[in-house]
């Protein structure tokens, strides 16, 4: 009778049952993280030393795209452009002799450890050894793949692509105007999400009802707002009713409004598809109880339902955040513009991608510790800490 | 309406799921204080009855009268009668998100609109009533089938009904757990509890049951004394099925 409690208080781990390993498959293990480690540790310590040591601009560097020209008489030479001796040791570290050195040895590396890897995973005796002559083996795929892509790389015009994507120098001076940017981005996300949510609820209880009157309108909302892109809706309710209808709307306001709309409609499906996961059961048991439809989904259904569409309901907000960018469209004050205006407002004055680099840093430092969020929130109710899945 | 402890009254019930027609015409009165069980292979329609007379099946024909009063007319607040009729279901149907204490309380609270105190006292002498007070913090989760079950029977038995309907409630046990929750039905009977079981236990039916409906195919076969049936059954088909499962 106790046997229930006992187990879920148990913490006793399991016998590691892998078994011991070997020299032969930690060298093969050894050689294919040596091959990845080499052209990725190794590039990036040549990229350090150039940063350091690199000695200022070449005329390879000039020539190649990083100066301008000048005409004095019939002299004619180059002045670098802003930011030109950072580009130039970038440019220098990846085309310099250290760096096909290590792509070379990467790649000797690499098919050292796949060719014995794989012939030899088949005959080892334990768990530990056979994954040690995989990951070698695999760390060695890896190693090459990186290599290539290198190689690929240094074949194009490095100078040009460096100047458009890593002249960092184009951003000085515009770090309060991209925190702006993202507090704007956040505010707009979390106001869509707060209001989808709400609307979402209402929506999906709604489309649940057994009354077609009552249903046939949420379900014309809901498919409405997922059947129109975004873009489409954000311009209508701003230029057409906004701005046409004369309400009072700044295009930020008129925003947070579309955004809730929309999620409202996506939120709505996976509410609806949360509650109808809920055993019908509890539905019955609430209403043998005496309660009412609306109480039965507030006390039963809804709580339940709530914890298992987290998951969902996280992964549209993090969609959310991404779509948030669509407000470019609608032409924005400097104070009210979110990241992606910024950078698009960064590279049309300079005509820099290096703003486009930094949007992605601004959105990835939003999006991954929500990502990270999910993720756990899920493991969580998978592994049934919270006691409601797994029942 | 009639007699003075007849508690439910079913008049020519008839249930069609779909095209299917599951009950068939069904007459029956339940007296106050008794114990009903309905027994019949599975199919026959006897989950479905039972569930009939708190209303969470409707009707398709007939009409149910509980104390007299025709609830299965529209007009009536179904969320009130059933206040009046408590149900245990087979597969418990506890609510895992909220503790045990609290499956007992929230019906208490929010429909009864008893005050939390009272409602945390009730709910802990009905735990103790089916022996689990011990169990009041833990989530349902953490219980045994039986322990759930029993927790169920207490969650019905604290809105203090008038019936109390059974549904298979030990069909989905494991064999050494039935017992628990047989005992706890025994004793309810013995205290006087109105009470309609639907259940595979024959033991207990021919035991505790002051009456036995064999249904087949949507209709009552057979309807008596519990140990009259099972020694001398008239039908032929309760013949066939006592001869399977005794």
């Amino acid at each position: 009778m106790a046997t229930a409690e006992a187990h879920l208080g148990d913490t006793e781990t399991p016998p590691d049952t892998r078994g011991p390993s070997a020299p032969l498959p930690m060298s093969v293990l050894g050689v294919g993280i040596a091959s990845l480690a080499v052209v990725c540790v190794g590039s990036v310590v040549i990229q350090v030393l150039y940063a350091l040591f690199g000695g200022g601009i070449t005329q390879e560097c000039l020539a190649g795209g990083l100066g301008r020209q000048v005409v004095t008489g019939t002299r004619i030479t180059f002045a670098p452009v802003e930011g030109a001796r950072g580009l130039c040791h970038i440019v220098s570290g990846f085309n310099s002799g250290a760096e096909t050195t290590l792509i070379v040895l990467a790649v000797v590396l690499g098919i050292v450890a796949i060719v014995s890897g794989f012939s030899i995973y088949r005959r080892m005796p334990t768990k530990r050894q056979r994954n040690q002559a995989l990951s070698g083996a695999f760390f060695g795929v890896h190693g090459i793949t990186v290599a290539v892509v290198l190689v690929w790389f240094r074949s194009g015009e490095l100078t040009t692509f460096a100047r458009n994507f890593f002249n960092f120098q184009v951003l000085h001076g515009e770090l309060g105007a991209f925190l702006t940017g993202m507090r704007n981005t956040i505010v707009l996300a979390f106001g869509g999400e707060i209001g989808g949510i709400v609307l979402g609820l209402v929506l999906a209880m709604l489309t649940l009802s057994k009354h077609k009157v009552v249903r046939a309108p949420a379900r014309g909302y809901i498919n409405f707002f997922r059947g129109t892109p975004l873009i489409w809706q954000l311009s209508v309710f701003y230029f057409g009713f906004a701005l046409g209808l004369r309400l009072n709307f700044s295009a930020f306001q008129t925003a947070l409004i579309v955004f809730s709309l929309n999620m409202g409609a996506y939120s709505a499906e996976v509410f609806r598809a949360g509650i109808q996961s809920i055993e019908h059961g509890q539905m019955e048991a609430a209403r043998s109880l005496g309660m009412t439809y609306l109480q039965a989904m507030r006390y039963a259904i809804v709580p339940q339902a709530v914890r298992r569409v987290i998951p969902p309901l996280l992964n549209e907000f993090v969609i959310l955040i991404k779509d948030t960018s669509l407000i470019v469209v609608l032409g924005l004050t400097v104070a009210q513009r979110d990241l992606f205006s910024v950078g698009q407002d960064g590279y049309s004055s300079s005509f820099n991608a290096t703003f486009f680099v930094a949007v992605a840093v601004g959105y990835l430092a939003i999006t991954l510790p929500l990502i990270r969020g999910v993720n756990s929130v899920e493991e969580r109710l998978r592994s049934g800490l919270t006691g409601v899945v797994g029942l | 309406m009639n007699g003075t402890d007849e508690l439910v009254r079913l008049e020519d019930i008839h249930k069609w799921f779909g095209g299917n027609h599951v009950l068939r015409g069904i007459d029956i009165s339940i007296e106050g204080g008794k114990v009903l069980v309905i027994i019949g292979r599975s199919g026959s329609g006897k989950s479905t009855l039972l569930r009939t007379i708190n209303l969470l099946e409707e009707p398709t024909q007939g009409r149910v009268f509980f104390e007299g009063r025709e609830i299965s007319d529209i007009r009536t607040n179904v969320n009130e009668v059933r206040t009046h009729i408590g149900i245990v279901f087979q597969s418990y149907n506890l609510f895992p998100h909220k503790t045990v204490l609290q499956n007992i309380t929230i019906a208490l609270e929010k429909v009864l609109k008893m005050s939390p105190s009272d409602a945390k006292e009730r709910a802990l002498e009905q735990l103790a009533s089916v022996g689990l007070s011990n169990k009041a913090t833990a989530h349902p989760g953490q219980l045994s089938g039986g322990q759930q079950q029993r927790v169920a029977i207490a969650r019905a038995l604290a809105m203090r009904p008038k019936l109390l309907l059974f549904d298979e409630v030990t069909s989905a046990l494991d064999p050494e757990l039935v017992k628990e929750v047989l005992d706890t039905m025994r004793k309810l009977a013995d205290e006087g509890m109105t009470m309609v079981v639907v259940t595979h236990e024959m033991g207990f039916a021919r035991e505790v049951g002051t009456r036995l409906l064999f249904m087949d195919e949507g209709r009552v076969v057979e309807d008596g004394d519990p140990k009259e049936i099972f020694s001398s059954p008239k039908d032929e088909r309760t013949k066939e099925f006592l001869s399977h499962v005794l």
